[in-house]
């Protein structure tokens, strides 16, 4: 496996992966998973269906823990700590490594309760501040403008896209250093996913973003880092520039040209 | 840290639900044991073979003979008659409530459908009795009205609102993505109804069938009150018009008098058991079925260990469906005086046409025309069902009712005088019953769906509960009488009554509980989590909210049983020359329903104040629902989806 070790010299690594192995039952779905993702950046993992991409971007905050007969082995380092050491509070962990889901998955509260159940979950009573805080999330996942007159609304009468961008305020209200996010735009259309897409490109000034998506070309849009990912196996991870346009393994060549997919 | 505080919290609150988990199935096992423990002398022997095989009952002759052959066929025949009757007419009106009635009535119907739900057993059997029976008397012409048929259209129509609810709740959230996809395809909407929803909402509508049977072969006050019960066989066995006995009936009116610890009364123990074991094997095959289901529409699923192969199964449908067709050519057969083989021929030939024409479907329109009419008839039955028995307690009951029937204790053996202390009691009991159950309750069920690791063990829970659940009430009233009134000397009294009832409806509240709070999506759980909540945060949080109304629902329909119950308190509570207020809870009570029952089967000229106190004990349950559903309704505004 190649890793593009030069690139980290002058980045700082935000996580780090070391030999993932995880099982769904007698399934072994990651196979020795060993990667960087770099602060303020954007990384894609690529790959067909089954290829693992969803799944390994839900080890990096332990979103696997829920899923019944679930077993992983390896190290996720955040920050330098491994985040699967027993004494870990997975609580922490997830509010510093924001989700975004396939499907946008608003609650069915009003929009304004949707932002602010993170900072309340966290102990944020003061009026003021969450409402400065919900403000903030929505002008930073450009929803602001759309929601102001009708934050007392339901979320679930927002468009599909503005549902989206509302789940994405609801992760950075609680002020992630990063934000996963898997193939947030496959259930949206090209305009919606446009503005996802330039949001994504925003928030890297801020946030170090990771990217699970199915479309090739938003990974060349939008991505620093691409990962390949076929049947469980990390194939190749570098610059993204370098994985499309000369990518070392013949298998992530027939993939990104479209001869399997 | 803050994390530490977090855990400890979380651990405490996982440590509560796990307690109510606990003491559910504690109770659980607890009951079946304590029945086995008192049943353990009759099969000791008598045996088991000789109980389940012999032709007689007769309990108090000399030497007494327990052949408990008639009760269970007699309680075989009364539910398949029910059944035969409210599945078709409840899967109907389920289908015309979520599919065809426009959205306005919808509603109303439910509301109606609740309404019949709420309508006690004791009153169905009052009406059964005094309005029923003799109607089918006159009508066919028979010496009594009391039978086989009276007991299966009154069960039919008892087991008709849970038919009726479960199943339009499971086809109401077949997703509508499902239903366009279909109609997109140019399938007509009774295609889409019966390709699509239908198959979709199976499980539901399979769960919606065991509850009514369950319903039917528990229950013991209408039954009882109904078909004759002469512990005898229908002679020919299909003829409806014969009396009959079920075990429930035995057990109700047999356990009042018999002597503690005498060779009868381990008898009616045996017969609890043989009850209990019974409704065992049909909750434990029709959960079998469930998960075939389940496994059919989640397909990756790996772990396919099916008791039935697939194909055997598809086999076995056949083979039930062809059964029932064969039964009903020959009860028509037999019925319809036809006796030449020439006019059997046609009729067969005509059956052929008809199953033909389902099984290939030529005319879609013209089927789907029949199938509405057929569909939207059933609802209209169901309503004048409901409308005739409204009609005879309220337009007979209002001219009972006065200031001095609602405060004044019975006089003279309840033909004069009021109810006030059987209203009083009843609703000391389910208060009492539901302080209870819904604690305990509703935490079981959540720490089923959001703690419980999928296992063999939490699966063992589930199945005990699930069988708990159609438990019949007088089974639980047994369980009472033979614990907490005897063992625990509690003597009849409220008391013994409220844990009586709590018990029996605790198993309700933790499954409905627990499926409410596990329909809520897991998208929204991850989204929760996602953001750093903990797991109680995300359960208190996201997912109880959308699923109260769920929980209510449950607690509502526990609560009107409860009310409505007279098996579980007429050996544990209630005593019916009790003409005062209970000073302590282990004072005897009067309850609405037991004072209905006596003044109905036990009191000659007390049918003005029976009518009334039918009367009273459907107004007190119908407001206990009308609360209930008000309350349900706000959470349904709150919470929008």
């Amino acid at each position: 496996m190649d890793m593009n070790m030069g690139a980290n010299m002058n980045n700082q690594t935000v996580i780090r992966t070391q030999d993932i192995n995880l099982w769904y039952g007698t399934t072994h779905a990651l196979t020795d998973i060993t990667m960087e993702i770099q602060k303020n950046k954007v990384t894609a993992l690529i790959g067909p269906s089954g290829c693992g991409k969803s799944t390994l971007i839900r080890v990096f905050d332990r979103m696997n823990d829920i899923i019944n007969g679930c077993r992983i082995e390896g190290k996720v380092f955040f920050n330098g700590k491994n985040i699967y050491d027993p004494d870990i509070d997975v609580i922490e962990i997830r509010k510093k490594i924001g989700m975004i889901f396939q499907k946008p998955n608003p609650f069915p509260m009003s929009v304004y309760d949707n932002v602010a159940y993170g900072p309340r979950i966290h102990n944020v009573t003061k009026r003021a501040h969450l409402e400065e805080i919900v403000k903030k999330s929505l002008k930073l996942s450009a929803l602001w403008n759309e929601v102001e007159d009708r934050l007392g609304q339901s979320a679930l009468g927002l468009s599909g896209g503005q549902q989206q961008r509302l789940c994405i305020a609801r992760a950075l209200a609680v002020e992630p250093e990063v934000i996963l996010m898997d193939e947030p735009t496959s259930a949206l259309d090209p305009i919606a996913t446009a503005k996802i897409e330039d949001l994504i490109t925003d928030l890297k000034k801020q946030y170090t973003v990771v990217i699970v998506t199915h479309n090739m070309q938003q990974a060349a849009r939008i991505s620093d880092y691409t990962g390949f990912m076929y049947l469980g196996k990390l194939i190749e991870f570098g610059k993204t520039v370098q994985v499309f346009e000369r990518p070392e393994q013949e298998l992530t060549e027939n993939y990104i040209t479209g001869r399997f997919g | 840290m803050r994390g530490s505080r977090h855990k400890s919290a979380e651990r405490i609150i996982e440590k509560l639900l796990l307690a109510s988990a606990t003491i559910a199935v504690i109770i659980v096992f607890f009951i079946i044991l304590y029945l086995f423990r008192d049943a353990y002398p009759a099969f000791k022997e008598v045996g088991l073979v000789k109980i389940l095989t012999g032709m007689k009952w007769n309990p108090v002759g000399e030497p007494p003979s327990y052949g408990a052959y008639p009760l269970v066929v007699g309680t075989v025949l009364v539910t398949l008659g029910a059944m035969a009757f409210s599945i078709p007419l409840g899967i109907g009106s389920a289908i015309f409530i979520s599919e065809i009635a426009p959205s306005r009535l919808k509603p109303g119907f439910k509301f109606l459908t609740e309404l019949l739900s709420g309508i006690p057993s004791v009153v169905y059997g009052f009406f059964g009795l005094v309005v029923m029976t003799t109607w089918l008397r006159i009508t066919f012409n028979q010496p009594t009205g009391e039978s086989w048929l009276a007991g299966s259209i009154l069960l039919g129509i008892m087991a008709l609102p849970t038919i009726i609810s479960v199943s339009e709740d499971a086809i109401s959230s077949v997703p509508t993505d499902y239903k366009e996809a279909s109609l997109a395809v140019g399938a007509t909407k009774w295609q889409t109804i019966r390709n699509v929803v239908v198959p979709s909402a199976l499980s539901g509508i399979t769960a919606a069938i065991i509850l009514g049977i369950g319903r039917a072969i528990g229950e013991t006050m209408a039954v009882m009150m109904v078909t004759g019960n002469a512990a005898v066989l229908p002679e020919p066995i299909t003829n409806v018009f014969s009396p009959i006995r079920t075990i429930t009936g035995t057990l109700g009116i047999e356990m009042g008098e018999v002597a503690v610890g005498s060779s009868h009364y381990h008898a009616l123990f045996a017969l609890a058991v043989i009850l209990f074991v019974i409704v065992l094997l049909v909750n434990s095959s029709a959960l079998g079925v469930l998960m075939k289901l389940n496994e059919k529409f989640n397909p990756t699923e790996k772990k396919s260990r099916g008791w039935i192969p697939r194909a055997a199964a598809s086999l076995l449908r056949r083979a039930f469906w062809g059964a029932i067709v064969v039964v009903i050519l020959y009860f028509a057969y037999c019925r319809s005086g036809v006796r030449g083989s020439l006019e059997a021929g046609l009729v067969l030939a005509f059956f052929s046409v008809f199953v033909i024409i389902l099984a290939h479907h030529p005319f879609p329109r013209h089927e789907q025309t029949a199938f509405f009419a057929a569909i939207s008839g059933s609802a209209v039955v169901v309503l004048i069902l409901l409308g005739v028995i409204l009609y005879y307690i309220v337009s007979k009951g209002i001219p009972a009712i006065s200031w001095e029937f609602l405060t004044q204790p019975p006089r003279d053996l309840g033909r004069g005088g009021g109810i006030f202390p059987a209203i009083v009691g009843t609703l000391y009991l389910i208060g009492g019953a539901m302080l209870i159950a819904v604690p305990p309750g509703v935490g079981a069920g959540i720490y089923l769906s959001e703690y419980a690791r999928e296992g063999k063990i939490t699966r063992l829970i589930r199945a005990g509960i699930d069988n708990l659940n159609g438990t019949p009430s007088i089974v639980f009233g047994l369980f009472g009488f033979a614990f907490l009134v005897l063992y625990l000397n509690f003597g009849i009294s409220l008391l013994a009554g409220m844990i009586t009832l709590g018990v029996m409806v605790l198993p309700t509240i933790v499954r409905t509980t627990e499926e409410a709070v596990k329909s809520v999506p897991q998208s929204l759980r991850e989204a929760s989590l996602a953001v750093g909540a903990t797991k109680w945060q995300t359960i208190r949080n996201v997912v109880v909210p959308p699923a109260a109304p769920g929980v209510i629902t449950g607690i509502i329909l526990s609560v009107g049983r409860a009310a409505g119950e007279t098996a579980p308190i007429m050996f544990t509570a209630t005593v019916f020359s009790q003409r005062f207020l209970p000073h302590s809870p282990l004072d005897p009570v009067m309850a609405l329903p037991y004072h209905l029952f006596v003044l109905t089967t036990s009191i000659p000229n007390s049918i003005q104040n029976a009518y009334g106190t039918a009367l009273v004990l459907l107004v007190v349950v119908l407001l206990i629902y009308a609360a209930a559903a008000m309350i349900r309704f706000r959470y349904r505004r709150t919470v929008r989806w």
